[in-house]
């Protein structure tokens, strides 16, 4: 136990960066990300606290999905620091892989296994016992009425019905930190509703969210906190609430209008 | 090294292989096809080796011949998953390197064993009889994992190499067709041997068809092939993962 103590002092963010004592998931400073030429992340600054929920918000390819996957540990950031959960990404990524589920954009999952073998291997993978795998894939598919389609091979899915399944994969193991990339992308109205229910019981239980999105009202239903992301750059951060009184405007598609010129659906 | 973790990802493997009906056939029907047409074509000639036909002398090399196909499979699995996002979800995991690699040596080695059961039920389906009793059994067993070995290292340098699956597939023959050609049942001449003695098959098929041919088990020529397709084994499986690991890109 003294050694566990110890080791989560070591792996906090040092003290110019933030008081280790302090609540936050994730800590973004100064990061950079290059691409050859390209920079998709360019000098970006951002806190999130624990329980939040927070939405990264852009058009395709502002650089969300980068960002995502450098919190992730996929990618090595170019430049900056990185904390996820107290620990760095460069050094202590695998303590980082024990507390993070990622729903990926494009649903990464097993067509030949069926919905809930597809939920046990990611369980097993994640390192949980077999009956609680059990029990909280039962919880899940209950929860998101996945439970019948979840015994059928998933090759005879709908598109809305893989990303569910991508996201109960993703938040299996119960993870404390869910990175959620363009989760509602492709679902009808009935099924988007569905999934920003369940979004929203996640903050119920205490648990940090990122959400990468481009639909507005999605950000403005359950963010408690919004950062506008084009081209890299970190443009407007605060409260819907707060960016739509800072800006005059009614809803958060026109906050970007107002920003930048354009409308977040152009940049698709 | 979490047991869990490597027997979940075998599990998936093998379903992988059982419900794909492409793998299913290249993996357990076509090694048994093979079997029964050398063995209907070739059963009847003459060797000029009393009581042995031509295709009691190719049978040692339709064992190892099944066991190249391994190397396609593992490439196109790689590259499938790849392309699908699988390998990223599952680096997200906890999941290690060694873990993953370890889990497509033993599904691998597991889907070698049935290989290895077909082609020998189908073999003695048709006549061929080989001498060396049980231990020969379990002497060739291990050259036929040994060689398994060796295709999951090769499928992990296409996998590498490849873009997408559609590549993989081609490419793997670079790895396939020298040794089909030059290290299971086809006759070498002098050139032809010297391109054998870097083929891994060569001497797989070299040491079954010793043991096949009654040859004591404790001949020299049997076990200085074990000791250089381990050598080999442990190279190409080591070469394997580190090109993966650098270029293999996730």
């Amino acid at each position: 136990m003294e050694i566990k103590v110890k080791d989560q002092i070591k792996s906090k963010a040092p003290e110019d960066i933030l008081d280790p004592n302090s609540d936050y998931a994730i800590i973004i400073q100064n990061l950079v990300k290059k691409f050859d030429d390209i920079t998709a992340v360019n000098d970006l600054n951002l806190q999130i606290k624990t329980g939040e929920l927070f939405s990264l918000l852009g058009p395709n390819g502002a650089g969300k999905t980068t960002t995502i996957n450098i919190l992730s540990g996929l990618l090595k950031p170019t430049k900056g620091t990185v904390f996820v959960g107290g620990y760095d990404v460069k050094k202590e990524l695998n303590h980082i892989k024990e507390m993070i589920g990622v729903c990926p954009q494009e649903a990464a999952i097993y067509k030949f296994l069926t919905g809930k073998e597809n939920l046990d291997l990611f369980g097993s993978l994640q390192g949980m016992p077999k009956r609680e795998i059990k029990e909280r894939s039962e919880y899940l598919l209950k929860l998101v009425d996945f439970e019948d389609a979840s015994k059928r091979k998933v090759k005879g899915y709908s598109g809305g019905m893989l990303r569910k399944l991508n996201m109960l994969i993703a938040l299996i193991h119960d993870p404390e930190i869910a990175f959620l990339d363009e989760p509602t992308v492709g679902m009808d109205p009935r099924a988007r509703r569905n999934v920003w229910e369940f979004i929203a019981s996640l903050k119920n239980q205490k648990k940090t969210v990122i959400l990468t999105t481009h639909y507005m009202e999605e950000a403005e239903a359950l963010s408690d906190r919004v950062g506008i992301i084009d081209y890299g750059e970190l443009i407007a951060l605060g409260t819907p609430k707060e960016l739509m009184q800072k800006y005059e405007v009614k809803n958060l598609e026109e906050v970007f209008l107002k920003i930048t010129g354009r409308r977040i659906l152009e940049g698709i | 090294m979490n047991r869990q973790r490597i027997m979940a990802l075998v599990n998936m493997q093998l379903k992988k292989i059982i419900r794909e009906p492409a793998y299913l056939f290249l993996m357990l029907l076509f090694p048994a096809a093979l079997t029964f047409v050398f063995g209907l074509a070739f059963g009847t000639f003459e060797t000029g080796v009393p009581g042995m036909s031509q295709f009691d002398m190719m049978a040692p090399g339709l064992f190892a011949y099944a066991c190249i196909f391994i190397i396609m499979i593992v490439a196109q699995s790689f590259t499938d998953d790849r392309e699908n996002g699988l390998l990223k979800r599952i680096n997200i995991t906890p999941t290690t390197s060694a873990e993953f690699m370890g889990s497509h040596i033993i599904s691998n080695t597991i889907l070698s064993i049935i290989q290895v059961a077909i082609v020998t039920i189908c073999s003695l389906l048709i006549g061929f009889r080989p001498e060396g009793g049980i231990g020969g059994f379990l002497l060739a067993f291990i050259f036929i994992v040994l060689l398994s070995v060796c295709s999951v290292g090769f499928g992990l340098i296409t996998a590498s190499i490849s873009k997408s699956s559609g590549t993989a597939t081609g490419l793997s023959f670079l790895f396939i067709l020298p040794q089909m050609f030059f290290g299971t049942f086809i006759p070498l001449t002098d050139t032809t041997r010297l391109i054998a003695a870097v083929l891994p098959s060569y001497y797989a098929t070299d040491a079954l068809s010793l043991v096949f041919t009654g040859t004591p088990l404790i001949d020299l020529a049997i076990w200085i092939d074990l000791l250089i397709l381990l050598a080999m084994s442990a190279a190409i499986i080591i070469l394997g993962i580190l090109i993966f690991k650098k270029y293999g890109k996730i």
